[in-house]
């Protein structure tokens, strides 16, 4: 399942792939293994889009607590409709979109409204002492892991909707546009631009920052 | 199109800037800084167990969150909610006290409240199939109506 990168050593709990737990192809028969009760089929659709939906969830800005029940409620929902699935191939796209629905219905109810800046996260990425960091021994490794975090504040600072487009783009697995559609209602077309100029955006404000 | 402000120089993109490599790095950083919370992923895992093939679905058909206009200065207006199996209807209103619902057309069921894989809490319903709970559902739900000889199972949704 784990592609063995040198992220899997220090990062031990962190399903990071690169070359992607499920291949998106297979997901129509992973779906339909499941649906004949075969637990490590569901366990794969699980590994391999887990982190699409969690993208998602996390584009859209939850608070933790919404962002925890919200996840809960795609998978429960997935679960359910598995039999029932029309296009079983584009499960990754069923989810994304339910996701983006409930996190939408999150956003209006506003009794509910728990609007955040991620603090969480910002927090982990400015932090002295993560977690993560004290994984870290060797100074390359530490190196490494200013980077990241450099490059997360700078992303976390972008506009909204390049900040959205591209925490769903990061998911692991990459998502297909498809996918990306449906958790952002943004039409396929225009993802590939909108990526391009996001990115580009993003280096610029790396770039800036190491020549400050 | 956007809140950024001006685009940067031009030419940016024709001095060989690679989007691949800088949006793999992101997904790196994702990896570490914002993965998907292993109690997640043990809970998405759990999930399979709510898969069942015998039980019905009872569609969302109406969601007062989405469907209806807010009531101005009622901030705590109940929660509408509205299933359908086939002919079978169910009405619920999700307030702070609880909930309360109705099986239409009228009849006697057996109704449960799930809160996941492993909960499920028996609700009180009168010959007509008006019932009630007095917990409100903390977190994802659904109810399990045995009526008849059938088994429906509301869309799960976050109260």
């Amino acid at each position: 399942m784990r592609a063995g990168t040198l992220h899997s050593t220090a990062y031990d709990d962190v399903p990071y792939t690169r070359g992607g737990a499920v291949d998106r192809t297979e997901v129509g028969a992973l779906v339909r293994s499941a649906v004949d009760g075969d637990a490590a089929a569901w366990k794969a659709l699980v590994e391999g889009l887990s982190p699409l939906v969690w993208s998602v969830v996390r584009a859209h800005r939850l608070s933790d607590a919404d962002a925890h029940e919200v996840f809960s409620t795609v998978w429960f929902r997935f679960a359910q409709h598995l039999g029932r699935l029309r296009e079983p191939d584009k499960a990754g796209s069923w989810l994304a979109s339910t996701a983006r629905h409930e996190c939408l219905k999150v956003l209006r109810g506003l009794t509910r409204l728990t609007l955040t800046d991620d603090p969480q996260v910002l927090d982990r990425a400015s932090e002295e002492r993560t977690p993560e960091q004290s994984l870290i021994d060797s100074e390359e490794q530490a190196l490494q892991a200013e980077r990241i975090r450099r490059l997360w504040q700078e992303f976390e600072a972008l506009g909204e909707r390049c900040r959205q487009l591209l925490r769903v783009l990061m998911a692991s697995p990459p998502p297909s546009y498809l996918e990306v559609s449906s958790a952002l209602g943004i039409a396929v077309g225009s993802i590939g631009p909108l990526r391009q100029r996001c990115l580009r955006r993003l280096r610029a404000r790396m770039d800036a920052r190491g020549a400050a | 199109m956007d809140d950024d402000g001006t685009f940067p120089a031009e030419g940016f993109d024709e001095a060989g800037f690679d989007g691949d490599l800088l949006e793999e790095e992101l997904r790196e950083a994702a990896a570490v800084l914002d993965p998907v919370p292993p109690e997640l992923r043990r809970v998405a895992m759990g999930a399979y167990a709510l898969h069942d093939l015998d039980a019905e679905i009872a569609e969302l058909t109406f969601d007062s969150l989405v469907d209806a206009l807010p009531v101005r200065g009622v901030p705590q207006a109940p929660r509408m909610l509205t299933f359908r199996a086939g002919e079978l209807t169910v009405d619920v209103e999700v307030t702070e006290e609880g909930l309360i619902g109705q099986v239409l057309p009228p009849q006697p069921a057996r109704i449960e409240v799930l809160g996941g894989p492993q909960t499920a809490q028996p609700v009180a319903v009168d010959t007509l199939g008006r019932f009630t709970s007095d917990q409100t559902p903390a977190g994802p739900f659904a109810l399990r109506l045995r009526t008849g000889g059938t088994v429906v199972v509301t869309e799960w949704l976050r109260a």
